[in-house]
């Protein structure tokens, strides 16, 4: 089975935060929440590079290791997603995860905060599929649609690739060979 | 020779100040070029962790034994302790004092109101912290979210309301070298006898719970403080925090048993005693000899 893989280029992000828009706005996700964001190195000096990141859906997952609950979950594609139902919102899958990619909303009472929501790979969640729950809770199911995800889907230098791994790290070697730079993505010897 | 400027030298000199700024701009712009795409690919991949969880490689591989540890570093200060108080209620059993004879005002009305609400409200931290602590059998969902935010509201009101009770105690709750001596006959618990302890009007046992419930309550808020707005600092420095609040409460919910046990039980009347305020002449000439009355 194909195994589910984000890969960003930075060579070619130009930091438009295009697919932060499109995840926010495809998904539903509240203010304050980022699923993903782009981060960017030497801004303004030479040697600017960015870099749009998000869960990155890691084999052997320390977030799904540290869950106290269980909340964490990996499909045989190698999405990770989360069961909001069962979990307590600790944030200790925040504090395990390479990435920063757990997210936690805001309550009104002291700010205490919510149940964990984190990118999805647009593959919404354990809720029945199409069902109006799953799309309160975790967002569309483009990937139950045959689809890409929102933010792969919308990157306009096609910089974000997201999809079956083989098929993406060769499009990714045919890039590097062609331009003569670069090796490994970012993220992939910690992910994967 | 006279040297004549015609119009060809003019040429000439125009054409190699041309191509001197001309090759000058585009070594310029050249190195510009180079030094914008002069940090190779590997270079950017290894600034940007630094950027998105600082020093994940250092912590993580400790994070999540510690974790996983809490629930087995909790429940035998849960199972052991009451075992021990329940072994010295029938091995030894509580302490008897007549409760006729004078009584002599302990707790005044304030000291007393704090008291309960303090009580109230340790209470429910302490419950709903072993909650959070034990959610996987109890299932996690939405009554772990209620615990926690329980847990978080109480721990509010209880940073404030222990203030007043920590004022009112604090002069007598200094240590003294007494206390040493205290501790060396367990304050007398261990004996059937009514023996004279040394204590003030609080003993040894009292003065490190008024210590860790107070000062330590504080640093269990300051860390919780921290933990319940995560994004607020860094990752690694989150399960410092962590680590403090966990340790930290482990001795306070031994304490919290303990303090409970000598209330309830250990010593007959000390639930009365802080409902009414009195305690008998003969308990206090007892338990607290080196308190002026
Ligand atoms: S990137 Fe973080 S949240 Fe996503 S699978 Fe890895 S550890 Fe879990
Ligand atoms: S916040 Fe939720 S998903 Fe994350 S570790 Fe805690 S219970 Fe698990």
């Amino acid at each position: 089975m194909a195994r589910m893989r984000f890969l960003c280029d930075i060579e070619r992000c130009i930091d438009c935060n295009g697919c932060v828009v499109a995840c926010k706005e495809g998904n539903g996700v509240p203010v304050g929440i980022n699923r993903r964001r782009v981060v960017t190195i030497n801004e303004g000096r030479p040697g600017e590079r960015s870099l749009s990141i998000s869960c990155m859906h890691c084999s052997n997952a320390p977030c799904i290791a540290v869950c106290p609950v269980k909340a964490i979950y990996q499909r045989e594609d190698g999405i990770v997603l989360v069961n909001k139902d069962i979990c307590i919102g600790c944030g200790y899958c925040f504090i395990a995860c390479p990435f920063g990619a757990p997210q936690f909303p805001k309550g009104d009472t002291f700010g205490k905060r919510g149940v964990m929501d984190k990118c999805t790979f647009c593959a919404g969640g354990p809720a029945p599929t199409f069902s109006e729950k799953e799309r309160r809770l975790y967002g569309q199911n483009r990937i139950a649609e045959g689809k890409v995800p929102l933010c792969a889907a919308m990157c306009s230098t096609k910089a974000l690739l997201a999809g079956d791994g083989d098929k993406i790290s060769q499009i990714f070697q045919e890039r590097v060979a062609r331009r003569g730079t670069g090796a490994k993505a970012p993220g992939w010897s910690v992910a994967y | 020779m006279k040297f004549n400027l015609t119009s060809n030298h003019l040429r000439v000199l125009l054409y190699t100040v041309f191509l001197t700024a001309a090759g000058a701009s585009a070594l310029a712009a050249n190195y510009i070029i180079l030094n914008f795409g002069n940090i190779s690919t590997t270079q950017a991949f290894k600034a940007f962790p630094f950027l998105v969880s600082p020093k994940w490689e250092a912590y993580a591989n400790d994070f999540i034994p510690f974790v996983h540890a809490i629930p087995g570093m909790v429940w035998p200060i849960l199972v052991f302790i009451p075992l021990i108080f329940l072994i010295h209620f029938f091995a030894i059993g509580p302490k008897n004092f007549s409760e006729d004879g004078e009584r002599i005002l302990f707790y005044g009305a304030f000291t007393r109101f704090f008291h309960w609400i303090n009580a109230i409200l340790f209470s429910l931290i302490v419950i709903t912290g072993l909650m959070i602590v034990f959610s996987k059998a109890l299932g996690g969902g939405g009554l772990i979210q209620n615990a926690r935010l329980i847990h978080l509201s109480c721990a509010y009101a209880f940073i404030v309301t222990v203030i007043p009770l920590f004022l009112v105690w604090l002069k007598d709750m200094i240590p003294m070298p007494h206390d040493v001596k205290w501790f060396l006959i367990l304050g007398g618990y261990l004996s059937k006898k009514a023996t004279t302890v040394p204590a003030g009007k609080f003993n040894a046992g009292q003065k490190i719970w008024f210590w860790l419930a107070t000062v330590g309550g504080a640093v269990m808020f300051y860390t919780g403080f921290y933990l319940s707005d995560i994004t607020s600092r860094p990752q690694s420095e989150l399960f410092s925090l962590l680590k403090i609040h966990i340790i930290l409460g482990l001795f306070i919910l031994a304490l919290f048993i303990t303090h409970l046990y000598m209330s309830l039980f250990a010593v007959k009347g000390s639930l009365k005693s802080m409902i009414s305020g009195f305690k008998g002449k003969e308990e206090v000439k007892c338990l607290h000899s080196k308190m002026k009355i």
